[in-house]
């Protein structure tokens, strides 16, 4: 499992190991899109393009996952496929999905927000460590 | 970040009262106080909520102390089930994270002139149609739709917007915490990014905790009280939880980013991250209070129109306008808010902001702001328990002037993560559960429903008669739920 949801009492926490810091970005933002919708639901039939200034840190990471939030909100727009590089200028990505279809989605939790609270993105070792913790 | 065991210090100063004192931490420059019994503590020192208590101590103003209700749970940044009052004149801040996500979240109850015998035959049918027409859980929008410039009337007037489009009547706004309109709301301030969350969400319930619950009196514990809020045993009533839906959770997400540098700026040195704020008085603290009052006044209406479909529901099961339902507001409490209020604070009166972080305001009879109808017995304090168990209505005491920033409890309280309680339902059918304790109950997400079930939280019996014992708010009526709709 790329990523793993862990225990806070109110909230839902989301943990990812990668190997490298794309990786990171792309299982998180799956992480996060599994809390949303059975993700095997989803096809990535239409994509959306990204773009994320900052350098590689907790809060780019943050940033990011709270873009994909945003979209998801206004445009109802499932995502599954993440696509992601990361140079010095920040993100770019381009990320997969559909609009929600009622009859063929199963979803789950409304994710009110990304929080700073326990943000963590790092290294250890050869892997990388992301947690964060979303408001449910 | 992984549970753990509270083990810092905590004095008893009577049978429900504890403090975390200030020499816990070198930044703490108040008390920690926490409104507990024995039981409650035990379930409360499994988590860092009272880590929680103490952060908030550090906060810039902070005045008396840093204060837990008997609910608390551990939160982010604050913990759930907190008060916190700043004094501006002491260089006292905002913080977003002491409001939370979910500005304005709160409840409201309403009557009706209908008995538990009324309902019974038709219970599922009126579950059914409640679930039907009011929309629950995520990606969902509702039939109301406001441009942007209607929504930011709707912020600035609050629920009296609504009264102008036939979709409140006066005693809605007589009996909705500051009538439903904070006066200090800047719609300018909200950011298009939460207009557009908010366009369709207004008169939609949300997932997570929010609900609509058909309930019954089950037991009366104070008959005066009782009967100036229309409450009788076996009468059939609404509770209503929700709050500011995506624009509220947009207008928080902006401003702590807003917020990343205000500490640095201000000098001000914070345990975590997530408790970011700034001074009451510099224009980062001004942008986020106008900004969050305008938040404040969406939910408020967000509540009323899930009233008003409610009652539109029960037009259609019973055949009767919801006048002659008696379908009449009782009251609409905030539990996720900050407000600028007058206290005693030792021998002087102050005003100052009060961080309500699931917390109820709890005003004494007599108190200015309590409603007329209310004015004998104190303002109605309405604790929504859980699903199958019970919630609360409670009438503020002398106490929580004294005590709480005229504050008392907000819920339950969990007890059990959610990842817990989904694996403590595997195997088990949750909504049959519910059906064979007489509770009909409707949920778009299973996994949403075992997270939610009964044994999730603490038995709010228990917490309400800490908040009783502690004169912060005074027993009126018990309700039990029979039907229950969710995301």
């Amino acid at each position: 499992m790329p990523y793993e949801t862990f225990e806070h009492t109110a909230d839902l926490g989301l943990r990812v190991w990668a190997d490298d810091i794309a990786t990171v970005f792309v299982d998180a933002a799956r992480g996060l899109f599994s809390m949303i919708v059975e993700l095997d639901s989803v096809q990535p039939r239409e994509s959306i393009e990204l773009a994320i200034e900052g350098e590689v840190s907790d809060l780019l990471l943050f940033d990011w996952l709270n873009e994909l939030l945003y979209h998801y909100e206004v445009q109802h727009l499932l995502l599954c496929r993440f696509e992601v590089t990361i140079g010095e200028q920040g993100l770019k990505a381009t990320a997969g999905g559909e609009p929600i279809d009622a009859e063929r989605h199963v979803l789950d939790h409304e994710v009110k927000a990304i929080t700073y609270h326990g943000l963590k993105l790092e290294r250890q070792g050869a892997r990388w460590l992301a947690e964060v913790i979303v408001d449910i | 970040m992984a549970k753990q065991k509270y083990t810092g210090p905590l004095e008893r100063i009577d049978d429900v009262s504890w403090r975390i004192p200030k020499s816990y931490r070198e930044g703490m420059r108040v008390d920690g106080i926490v409104y507990a019994d024995d039981a409650l503590l035990d379930l409360i020192r499994e988590d860092q909520a009272l880590e929680q208590v103490a952060n908030v101590a550090y906060l810039p103003g902070i005045q008396s102390a840093s204060l837990a209700m008997p609910d608390i749970h551990w939160g982010y940044g604050f913990c759930i089930g907190g008060v916190c009052a700043t004094d501006p004149a002491e260089g006292g801040v905002i913080s977003p994270g002491g409001v939370g996500y979910d500005i304005n979240c709160g409840v409201r109850l309403v009557r009706s002139n209908l008995t538990r015998a009324d309902v019974e035959p038709v219970k599922t049918q009126l579950v059914e149609e409640l679930y039907r027409q009011v929309p629950t859980g995520t990606g969902r929008g509702g039939k109301y739709r406001f441009s942007h410039d209607q929504l930011r009337r709707l912020m600035g007037e609050g629920v009296g917007f609504l009264l102008g489009r036939g979709l409140a009547v006066e005693s809605d706004i007589e009996h909705t915490e500051a009538r439903g309109c904070l006066p200090g709301a800047e719609p300018d301030l909200v950011s298009r990014r939460a207009l557009q969350r908010g366009f369709d969400q207004c008169g939609t319930l949300g997932s997570g905790n929010h609900f609509l619950e058909v309930q019954v009196v089950d037991s009366v514990h104070d008959e005066r009280a009782a009967a100036a809020m229309g409450l009788k045993q076996d009468q059939v009533v609404v509770l209503i939880h929700s709050g500011s839906r995506g624009l509220g959770y947009q207008v928080c997400d902006d401003a702590l980013k807003m917020l990343r540098g205000a500490p640095a700026k201000y000098g001000i040195e914070l345990p975590d991250r997530q408790l970011v704020c700034a001074p009451i008085e510099s224009p980062e603290g001004q942008e986020y209070i106008g900004a969050m009052c305008a938040a404040a006044n969406y939910a408020w209406c967000n509540r009323q129109l899930l009233m008003w479909q409610a009652r539109e529901c029960f037009e259609t099961i019973f055949n009767r306008s919801w006048e002659e339902l008696g379908m009449s507001l009782v009251y609409d409490v905030a539990h996720n808010i900050a407000k600028f209020e007058e206290h005693q604070v030792g021998d002087q009166q102050k005003r100052v902001w009060v961080h309500r972080k699931g917390a109820t305001r709890a005003f004494p009879p007599s108190h200015p702001e309590t409603p007329a109808a209310y004015r004998q017995i104190g303002q109605p304090v309405i604790i929504p328990g859980d699903m199958g168990r019970a919630s609360w209505v409670l009438v503020g005491q002398d106490g929580s002037m004294q005590h709480s920033f005229g504050s008392a409890c907000h819920g339950a309280g969990r007890v059990l993560s959610r990842t817990a309680a989904v694996k403590a339902s595997q195997g088990r059918r949750i909504d049959q559960e519910l059906a064979e304790r007489g509770v009909i109950a409707r949920a778009r997400s299973w996994k949403g429903l075992a997270e939610e079930q009964p044994d999730a939280y603490k038995n709010v019996d228990l917490v309400v008669n800490v908040v009783d014992r502690a004169a912060l708010a005074k027993k009126v009526a018990r309700l039990r739920p029979v039907g229950v709709i969710k995301g």
